[in-house]
């Protein structure tokens, strides 16, 4: 959802020629004169969504149903950028820009296209063109159902804007591509299957990891090493961090990891595993066990430093008031408890695992 | 537009409350409040208020400001098209259209607040 898949990005550079030439052609037409500003920034906005839906009709050769889609409404947009004196330029861009975002919805709901920055891009065009065409101005001909077009605005634009939002967040979520798992999460390339040599590494590393981790077992002993707790205390699981050892940049040490995970249970501290991270963004650190040992680098968290509390980046890339957008560097989890479902350097430890310690 | 990003910033933040960050209820909430205040500024903006454009375009300044620092930081804040477009552009936008009126503008001579206001709104 956050990267920009590389056969749209013709789509990008489509849209970035297309904006100026748009605001030029519309500076150059006398009847610009007989509309309001509103109707001439939708006129642009659709302009420039009519390029991007023809160059990205090259991004599907194989598909002819898309790809005539995406000729028809870059021409149907591109027709009424140019259009808009016509009596029923609202009611027919309106129409096209519903027809659009719907489809766009329908498309990525059922897997026929995955979200990413080119086509939110250029939904958000749609939707702001959207609000452009529907706002009354003062003193326009015609009848323009000012009532019903300011319920449009109030009422339905942002629930519109919602449901697109939340559909293409969901979809994100459920079908994350193969490099992302749960929210955000970007794994290190690797080879798809571990050679012998890298399974033997990985289990390596698995037992001096855990054996290292053995004094940690009593928290009081992590604490004296420099752990601190961080983020919520009232969560089944919380990471310590060492702030010495992350300043230290040392690199995959079983016996300096820069975390500890503890599950919070009523008799204290259960230790989980440990977290070894890199000291800079976009680095991933050594991969003894190949796929087995991916590290992982969090993008896109909101973090707001009440309470050090996380939440994920809008499709739209906002964040709460108060919270800030962050990517924290790349990381590889060791779980020394058994964690069935997703092994031992898993992204995540398997939420039933940590409710059975907490429980016990 | 800008109004209906923080009410869903704000509504994204509440599912990370019934997982136990309960200071995510405090800012998913102050943000569903800046969404309210910016769609009344918006609505300001069309009445002519002179009071709602001062605030709007001090908004903008500040989110524009903000944003910006994100995008120099090294805290691997997004930089891609739509996050420079709702948090830089947009403000950019808004700003323009709400300056001290010209003679003409890039979208028409008629109705430079017509178009603000649509825009914030």
């Amino acid at each position: 959802m956050f990267d920009i898949a590389l056969p749209h990005a013709i789509g990008l550079y489509a849209a970035l020629v297309a904006l100026p030439l748009a605001l030029i052609a519309i500076r150059l037409r006398p009847a610009r004169r007989l509309v309001p500003g509103t109707v001439l920034g939708a006129a642009v906005l659709m302009a420039v969504s009519g390029v991007v839906h023809l160059a990205l009709i090259s991004a599907h050769p194989d598909e002819p149903i898309t790809a005539l889609l995406f000729l028809a409404n870059g021409i149907g947009f591109i027709g009424l950028s140019l259009a808009f004196t016509w009596r029923w330029w609202r009611l027919a861009s309106a129409s096209l820009l519903v027809a659009t975002l719907v489809g766009y919805l329908v498309y990525i709901a059922f897997g026929f296209e995955s979200p990413d920055q080119v086509g939110l891009a250029t939904k958000l065009l749609e939707l702001t063109a959207l609000g452009l065409v529907l706002v009354p101005a003062p003193g326009e001909a015609g009848r323009p159902r000012r009532s019903l077009r300011w319920t449009s605005l109030g009422i339905a634009l942002p629930l519109f804007t919602l449901v697109t939002t939340s559909t293409v967040w969901i979809v994100d979520l459920a079908r994350p591509d193969a490099r992302h798992v749960h929210a955000g999460a970007l794994l290190q390339a690797t080879n798809e299957v571990a050679t012998p040599e890298q399974v033997v590494a990985a289990a390596q590393l698995y037992s001096q990891t855990k054996a290292a981790l053995e004094p940690y077992q009593d928290w009081h002993r992590a604490w004296t090493a420099g752990y601190r707790p961080e983020g919520a205390a009232n969560m089944p699981s919380q990471h310590w961090s060492n702030q010495a050892y992350v300043n230290a940049g040392y690199v995959l040490d079983p016996h300096r990891p820069q975390g500890l995970v503890y599950a919070n249970t009523k008799h204290g501290p259960v230790l989980l595993g440990a977290m070894f991270q890199m000291k800079n963004l976009g680095q991933f650190g050594p991969d003894p066990g190949g796929p087995l040992t991916a590290w992982h680098q969090h993008e896109n968290i909101c973090f707001t430093p009440f309470g050090f509390e996380f939440s994920f980046m809008t499709p739209l890339a906002t964040c709460p008031l108060g919270a800030i957008d962050i990517s924290a560097s790349p990381m590889l989890h060791v779980w020394i408890v058994d964690n069935p479902k997703g092994g031992p350097f898993a992204v995540d430890i398997d939420d039933e695992v940590v409710k059975r310690i907490v429980r016990a | 537009m800008q109004s209906m990003f923080w009410a869903i910033a704000g509504l994204s933040a509440i599912p990370f409350v019934f997982a136990g960050e309960i200071f995510m209820l405090g800012l998913g909430l102050a943000s569903l409040l800046l969404a309210l205040a910016t769609c009344l500024l918006a609505i300001g903006v069309l009445w002519r208020r002179r009071w709602a454009r001062r605030w709007v375009i001090a908004l903008e300044v500040t989110c524009l400001i903000g944003s910006l620092l994100l995008l120099v930081l090294p805290i691997g804040a997004n930089h891609g098209p739509v996050a420079l477009m709702t948090n830089v552009v947009l403000p950019i936008v808004v700003f323009l259209l709400l300056r001290k009126p010209r003679d003409e503008t890039p979208l028409g001579e008629s109705n430079r607040a017509q178009s603000a206001g649509a825009s914030a709104a």
